[in-house]
C-alpha cells in the first residue's frame, strides 16, 4: 500500500503534468490557414518617405555562400552577398526584362549574331579604386572562360576572342550565334572583378573580393556572417543609405521566421510556406513575393545507363520504353491540389520549364496536360501493363519533399500507380542521378533568365544536365536552333515546340514553380526580389521612427 | 603518476592513428563526391573534373592518405573544399562557440542538478524532493529541442528578454557574451541538470548512511558542515565522471542546439561538412573530438585522485 508521502508526491506530478498539458494546449502550435493571393510585391521602395541615414541591416540567409568568387561560386546564396559589392554588366528588373547595370545600354549583336559589342559606364571605380574600363571587362571575361575550375565558361558560349577596341566597349567574337549570352552577363558571369585585386590574389580572389558595388567586404566569419560596408567609391552612392549589411546564415526556416519577429534580424530569405500566414499576422512584418524562374519535378532515367553526359543506353521496363506510361503519370497529378494542400497554396502548379512571366512565354509553354485519371487509366491499358505500375522515387529527405513525395504518392494511387518513396540525402541524391542509379526522381532547378539554361542543359542529347538519359533528334536541332536565333519571338516559338515535344515524351514532368518569398521588418523599406530570387537589400533604408 | 601519463600518452596517439584510417576511409565510402557536391546543380563537368584535380582527389586513395597524414604531421589540415578557408581556421572559430557553451551549460547543471540533488536527498520523503524529481522527470523527458522552440517563443520573441540567436565571443564583450548563451545553455544544461541531480541524491544518501558522516554529527560538527565537507565530497566522485561523459558527449555535437540559436559552433561545422562531403573539414573535426576524449578523460581520472587522494591514477587505492 503506497505510503501517504508517495501518494502526495503522485499527486504533484500528476498535477505538474497536467498543468503543463493545459499550458500547452492552450497557445496554438500552428497559426490558422490564410489564404494566399498571388498578387507579386517585388519590392517595397521608399517613396515619398522619410529615411534614417545610417546604420546596419541584418539579413538572415538560408544557406551559407560559398566562395565569393564570381568564377567558381556555384552557389546561389553567393549571389545575394554579391548584388551588395559585384554588379554585373547587365541585371534584370521586377519583369525579368534584362537592364544595363555597369553597362551603358543592351549589346549591340552583328556579323549575323557572332559578334557582340558591350558599351560601358563611365566614371566608375573598383572598390579598391581601380578605374572601371573595358581592360577590367576584358580581364574578367577571360578569366571565366579560361580558369580550369570556372564555372562560368559552359554559361557563356563559343567565345573566341574577347577584345577592348576602346575604354569603353568590350566586344565577345563567336564561332557560332550565341542569344544566351546576354541574361549569362545577368548573372555571375558578369559581375566584373578589380584587375588589381585579380593580380594581387588571384585564385584567393574570393577571400577579400573587390568588385564595384555599393558596398565593399569586410569580413567573414565562418559559418556565422558575411559583413559588408558602404563603399565611398560607388558611382551611384545618393541612393546608398545604410551603413553596412550584415549577412547572417541561419539555415532553418523556423528560426529565421522567429529572428525576423525577435528583430534580431531586419529580412529573411525563402520563407516556407508554412510560416508565411503567421509572419502575415504580425503588424510589423511584411512579405515579397514574386514568381521564381524555377520548377520543381520528377525525371524518369530514360537511358542514363553510364553517367551523365554518355551517349544514351537502353533501360529495361515499359516506363523507360513506353511514352504512354509517362504520360499516363502526368496526366494522374492533380497539380493544383497537391500545391494547394502541401503548400497552402503559395506556390504555383507548372507545366513547362519557361515561367508564363517571361518574355518567351507562349501558348505552347502555358499548356497544361490536363488531370484525368481515366486517361491515365487508359493509357495504361493501352501500353498493356499490369497495374499498379510500381515506381522507385528518390527524392532528398527534407521535410517538405517528403510531404510533398507522399502527396503525390496519394495523388497518382488512383490512376494506377505505386510510386515508393526512397528519401536520400541531398548529395548522394546527385550521385545517384549522374550515375543513372535511378528510376524516377524529385529534383527541381532554380531556374535562369534564358530558357535555354532552363532546357538545352536538360534536354539536349548527353548535355551536362541530362540525367535522364534523354535523347530526341528532333528536340536537339530546335535547341540548337533556339540558341543561335537573336529574335526573342522567334525563340519563344522554338522553346513551345520543344515544350510540346517534351509533354510527348515526358522526359521530366513539371509538377510545381515555387514563388520568391521574402520577409522583411517594416522598419526597413527598399527590400526587393525579382523573379531570380535575389533578395535586393543595397538600396534599403531604415525608416524614421514615427513612419 | 609520471610513468602512468606517458603510457596514457602513447596509447593515445595509437588510438588518434587509428581514428584517422577509420575516418579518412570511412568518409569515402560515403556516395557522392565533394567536388559534385560542390557544384551542386551546376554541373559543368569540365568545371568539376578541374576541381577534382586541384583538391588532389583524383590521386589513389592510399596517397592521399599519407599526404593528409603527412599534413597532420606538420600541423596542417588543408582547406575547407566549400570555401576555401583554411580548415584550422574554420575549427578556431567554431570550437571556442562549442566549448563555452558547453562549459556554460555544464556549469549551470553542475549548480543546478548537485543543489538540487543534495535539497532532494537531505528533504527525502518531503516536498523539495518531489519537486526535484518532477524537475529530473522532465529533463529527461523533454527534447532539449522542442525546450530551444519554446525559449525562443516565450523568452525571446515574447518577453523580449533573450535574443532569439546570435553569438558574441566572450573574449570580445564577456557581458554580452554571457548574455546571447544563457538561453542555450540552460536549455542544453537542464538535461545534464537531471541526470546530474539523479546521480547526486543517490549518492549523497549512500553518504549520508555511513558510518563516518553519523560520527561526524555524533561528535557536533554543524549539519551544514557535515553535508558539504563529507557527504558532499564523497559523492563528487560519481559527478565529476558524469560531467566528464557529458562535456566530451556535448562538444562532439550540440547540433541541433547549435542550430536552434544559430550559433557558429563545432556540431554545425561537423553536420555541414558531412552533408557537403568536405573532406578535410570532416577528418580534422574527428581527430579534435578524438583528442578532446582522450583529453577529458584524462583529466578525469587525474580529477579523481585529488578529490580522493586514496586513489592513485595508475596505482593502487
Amino acid at each position: 500500500m503506497k505510503s501517504p508521502a508517495t501518494r502526495r508526491e503522485h499527486t504533484f506530478v500528476a498535477t505538474l503534468c497536467l498543468a503543463l498539458l493545459l499550458l500547452g494546449g492552450c497557445h496554438p502550435v500552428q497559426q490558422a490557414k490564410g489564404i494566399a493571393v498571388h498578387k507579386d510585391v517585388p519590392s517595397d521602395p521608399i517613396g515619398n518617405r522619410e529615411v534614417r541615414e545610417g546604420g546596419t541591416l541584418t539579413m538572415g540567409l538560408s544557406a551559407e555562400p560559398d566562395r565569393l568568387d564570381p568564377t567558381t561560386s556555384t552557389s546561389l546564396y553567393t549571389r545575394y552577398v554579391m548584388n551588395s559589392i559585384c554588379e554585373k554588366l547587365y541585371d534584370i528588373d521586377e519583369n525579368s526584362s534584362i537592364v544595363p547595370q555597369l553597362a551603358s545600354a543592351l549589346p549591340k549583336i552583328s556579323d549575323h549574331g557572332r559578334t557582340v559589342s558591350i558599351p560601358l559606364k563611365e566614371g566608375i571605380k573598383f572598390s579598391d579604386g581601380t578605374e572601371f574600363d573595358a581592360a577590367a571587362v576584358k580581364k574578367t571575361l577571360l578569366r571565366d572562360l579560361n580558369k580550369s575550375d570556372s564555372a562560368r565558361k559552359s554559361e557563356m558560349g563559343p567565345i573566341t576572342s574577347v577584345e577592348a577596341p576602346t575604354d569603353r566597349r568590350v566586344e565577345l567574337h563567336y564561332s557560332k550565334p550565341f542569344a544566351p549570352i546576354t541574361a549569362a552577363l545577368a548573372d555571375r558571369a558578369g559581375m566584373i572583378m578589380s584587375p588589381k585585386a585579380l593580380d594581387k590574389l588571384g585564385a584567393d580572389f574570393g577571400d577579400a573580393p573587390s568588385c564595384v558595388g555599393a558596398f565593399k567586404f569586410v569580413e567573414r566569419t565562418p559559418q556565422t556572417s558575411i559583413t559588408v560596408k558602404r563603399d565611398p567609391n560607388y558611382y551611384d552612392a545618393k541612393d546608398v543609405h545604410l551603413d553596412a549589411i550584415k549577412y547572417r546564415i541561419m539555415t532553418d526556416a523556423n528560426i529565421r521566421a522567429a529572428n525576423l519577429r525577435s528583430g534580431d534580424v531586419d529580412v529573411i530569405d525563402t520563407v516556407f510556406p508554412q510560416d508565411v500566414d503567421a509572419l502575415l499576422r504580425e503588424d510589423d512584418i511584411g512579405i515579397l513575393q514574386s514568381s521564381s524562374l524555377g520548377y520543381q519535378g520528377v525525371t524518369f532515367n530514360l537511358g542514363n545507363t553510364s553517367g551523365v553526359g554518355k551517349a544514351p543506353g537502353k533501360i529495361k521496363g515499359p516506363i523507360a520504353n513506353d511514352p504512354r506510361i509517362r504520360q499516363a503519370f502526368e496526366h494522374a497529378i492533380d497539380r493544383k491540389a497537391l500545391v494547394n494542400s502541401v503548400f497552402n497554396n503559395w506556390f504555383e502548379p507548372a507545366c513547362s520549364p519557361i515561367s508564363p512571366d517571361s518574355e518567351f512565354a507562349t501558348a505552347a509553354s502555358k499548356k497544361c496536360p490536363k488531370f484525368d485519371p481515366d486517361l491515365s487509366r487508359h493509357l495504361l491499358k493501352q501500353a498493356g501493363v499490369k497495374t499498379p505500375v510500381t515506381i522507385p522515387m528518390m527524392v532528398t529527405n527534407t521535410p517538405d519533399t517528403l510531404r510533398f513525395a507522399q502527396a503525390l504518392q496519394a495523388s497518382v494511387k488512383d490512376a494506377g500507380f505505386d510510386v515508393k518513396i526512397s528519401p536520400v540525402e541531398y548529395t548522394t541524391l546527385l550521385d545517384a542521378q549522374d550515375r543513372g542509379d535511378f528510376k524516377m526522381l524529385q529534383l527541381g532547378w532554380s531556374g535562369r533568365v534564358d530558357p535555354a539554361s532552363n532546357m538545352s542543359t536538360f534536354l539536349t542529347t548527353g548535355a551536362s544536365l541530362n540525367v535522364a538519359g534523354y535523347s530526341n533528334s528532333r528536340v536537339d536541332h530546335l535547341l540548337v536552333k533556339a540558341e543561335q536565333e537573336t529574335d526573342s519571338q522567334k525563340r519563344a516559338r522554338i522553346y513551345g515546340k520543344v515544350i510540346s515535344q517534351a509533354h510527348k515524351d515526358d522526359p521530366i514532368v513539371y509538377l510545381y514553380r515555387q514563388r520568391n518569398l521574402t520577409a522583411y521588418s517594416h522598419g526597413v523599406a527598399g527590400v526587393a526580389t525579382y523573379p531570380d530570387g535575389v533578395v535586393r537589400v543595397n538600396k534599403a533604408a531604415f525608416l524614421k521612427e514615427d513612419d | 603518476m609520471g610513468r602512468y601519463l606517458f603510457n596514457r600518452l602513447w596509447q593515445a596517439l595509437v588510438t588518434i592513428l587509428l581514428s584517422t584510417i577509420v575516418v579518412f576511409y570511412g568518409v569515402r565510402a560515403l556516395p557522392g563526391d565533394p567536388a559534385r557536391a560542390l557544384a551542386g546543380e551546376e554541373a559543368d563537368p569540365a568545371a568539376i573534373a578541374a576541381v577534382r584535380a586541384n583538391l588532389g582527389l583524383d590521386q589513389p586513395v592510399i596517397v592521399q592518405y599519407f599526404r593528409f597524414l603527412g599534413n597532420i604531421i606538420r600541423g596542417r589540415f588543408g582547406d575547407s573544399i566549400r570555401t576555401g578557408e583554411p580548415v584550422t581556421d574554420l575549427i578556431g572559430a567554431t570550437l571556442p562557440v562549442t566549448l563555452w557553451l558547453s562549459v556554460y551549460a555544464v556549469a549551470i547543471a553542475v549548480v543546478v542538478g548537485v543543489g538540487a540533488g543534495v535539497i532532494a536527498a537531505i528533504y527525502r520523503g518531503r516536498w523539495p524532493e518531489w519537486v526535484a524529481n518532477g524537475f529530473t522527470l522532465m529533463g529527461l523527458s523533454v527534447p532539449h529541442f522542442w525546450l530551444g522552440i519554446l525559449g525562443i517563443l516565450y523568452l525571446a520573441i515574447g518577453l523580449g528578454w533573450f535574443p532569439a540567436s546570435g553569438y558574441v565571443p566572450l573574449l570580445d564583450d564577456p557581458i554580452r557574451g554571457i548574455y546571447y548563451l544563457t538561453l542555450p545553455a540552460v536549455v542544453l544544461g537542464i538535461t545534464i541538470a537531471a541526470i546530474v541531480m539523479r546521480q547526486t541524491r543517490a549518492s549523497m544518501l549512500e553518504s549520508l548512511s555511513t558510518d563516518y558522516v553519523r560520527t561526524a554529527r555524533a561528535k557536533g560538527l554543524s549539519r551544514s558542515r557535515v553535508i558539504v565537507r563529507y557527504a558532499l565530497r564523497n559523492s563528487l566522485l560519481v559527478v565529476v565522471t558524469i560531467v566528464g561523459l557529458q562535456l566530451g558527449g556535448l562538444i562532439a555535437g550540440v547540433v541541433v542546439t547549435e542550430r536552434i540559436f544559430g550559433l557558429p559552433g563545432f556540431g554545425k561545422l561537423t553536420l555541414d561538412s558531412i552533408f557537403t562531403r568536405d573532406y578535410p573539414v570532416i577528418q580534422a573535426v574527428v581527430l579534435v573530438v578524438t583528442i578532446a576524449y582522450i583529453v577529458i578523460n584524462l583529466a578525469v581520472d587525474v580529477l579523481y585522485s585529488l578529490i580522493n587522494p586514496r586513489i592513485r591514477v595508475g596505482g593502487n587505492a
